[in-house]
C-alpha cells in the first residue's frame, strides 16, 4: 500500500492544477470544471487521512463536499447559460460590467 | 506491492487527466478528460478501502455531474477558445506561479510531521470491513451526522429551485 504522503502529494497536484486552470482559462465552463477538480483534490486528502487515522469522518465529509459540488455545478451552469443568452459567449474577459 | 503499483498507475492516469482538463482548448475535451480523472480517483478511493465513496464518485461525479456539463457544452455549442490577446498580460505566467505557490504551501502543510501523529479514530479497517463500509456510513449519516445530512438536503433543494429559476426563459 502506498504511503499517506503519496496520496497527499497527488491531492496537492490536483488542487494546484485546478488553481492554474482557474487563473489561465477564459471559458466559464472550464473554470467551473477546474473548481470541481480542486474539490476532488480536497476529497482525496480527506479520504486518505481518514483511512490512515482510522476515522470515518473523512468519508463522511466527502459526501457533503459532493452535495455542495452538485449544487454548485447546477447553479453555475444555469448562470453560464444565462450569460450565454445575453452575450452569445462565455468568455470571462468579456464579463466586466462591474469593472470601473 | 501490487496495490502500490495500482496506486502509481492511477496517480498517473489522474494527473494526466487533470493536465488535459487545463490544457485542451475545447471545453468538450476538457469535460471528457475530467471524467477520466474522476474514474482514476474512484480507483484511488477503492485502494483506500472507501468502497461506497468510490461507487458514489462514479455514479454522481463521473456520470451525473459530468453529464450536466456535457449537456450544457453541447447546448450552447462552444467552439475552441479563440486565440487572441489575453486581457491580462502574462496571465499564463501568473497562473503557473499561483499553482506553484499553492502547491508548495500544500506540500509544506501535508508533509509536516504533526498531522500524522493525530489521535486515532474509532474505526480501524478491521472493524469497518466486519461491519461493512456502506452500513457504517449509513449508520453515521443518521446518527452523528444527521444535522449536516439534513442541511445537505436543504442545500440540494435550494440548488434545484435556484437553477430552474435562473435558467427559465422569461416570458415577456
Amino acid at each position: 500500500m502506498a504511503p499517506l504522503e503519496h496520496y497527499l502529494i497527488l491531492s496537492a497536484i490536483l488542487f494546484s492544477l485546478g488553481i492554474v486552470g482557474v487563473v489561465v482559462r477564459r471559458n466559464a465552463i472550464v473554470v467551473i470544471l477546474c473548481i470541481e477538480l480542486m474539490m476532488n483534490g480536497a476529497n482525496l486528502a480527506f479520504v486518505a487521512y481518514g483511512r490512515f487515522l482510522d476515522s470515518m469522518a473523512g468519508q463522511m465529509i466527502v459526501f457533503f463536499v459532493m452535495a455542495v459540488a452538485a449544487a454548485e455545478a447546477a447553479i453555475g451552469l444555469a448562470i453560464v447559460v444565462l450569460i450565454y443568452r445575453n452575450r452569445e459567449s462565455t468568455d470571462l474577459d468579456e464579463i466586466n460590467l462591474l469593472k470601473l | 506491492m501490487a496495490s502500490s503499483l495500482f496506486f502509481y498507475f492511477l496517480a498517473v492516469v489522474t494527473t494526466v487527466g487533470a493536465i488535459a482538463v487545463v490544457a485542451f482548448p475545447s471545453p468538450l475535451y476538457s469535460v471528457l478528460a475530467l471524467i477520466l480523472t474522476f474514474l482514476g480517483l474512484a480507483g484511488l478511493y477503492l485502494s483506500l478501502h472507501a468502497q461506497f465513496v468510490a461507487i458514489v464518485q462514479v455514479i454522481i461525479y463521473a456520470s451525473a455531474i459530468m453529464m450536466l456539463f456535457l449537456f450544457v457544452v453541447m447546448l450552447i455549442n462552444l467552439g475552441r477558445e479563440e486565440k487572441r490577446e489575453l486581457r491580462l498580460p502574462g496571465q499564463k505566467m501568473l497562473g503557473a506561479i499561483a499553482g506553484l505557490a499553492v502547491f508548495s504551501v500544500l506540500l509544506k502543510v501535508f508533509l509536516s510531521t504533526s498531522l500524522m501523529t493525530g489521535k486515532k479514530g474509532s474505526f480501524p479497517l478491521e472493524r469497518v470491513s466486519e461491519l461493512g463500509n456502506t452500513q457504517v456510513i449509513g449508520n453515521l449519516l443518521l446518527t452523528d451526522y444527521v444535522l449536516p445530512f439534513q442541511a445537505m438536503g436543504v442545500l440540494l433543494f435550494v440548488g434545484i429551485v435556484g437553477a430552474v429559476v435562473l435558467a427559465r426563459r422569461r416570458s415577456r
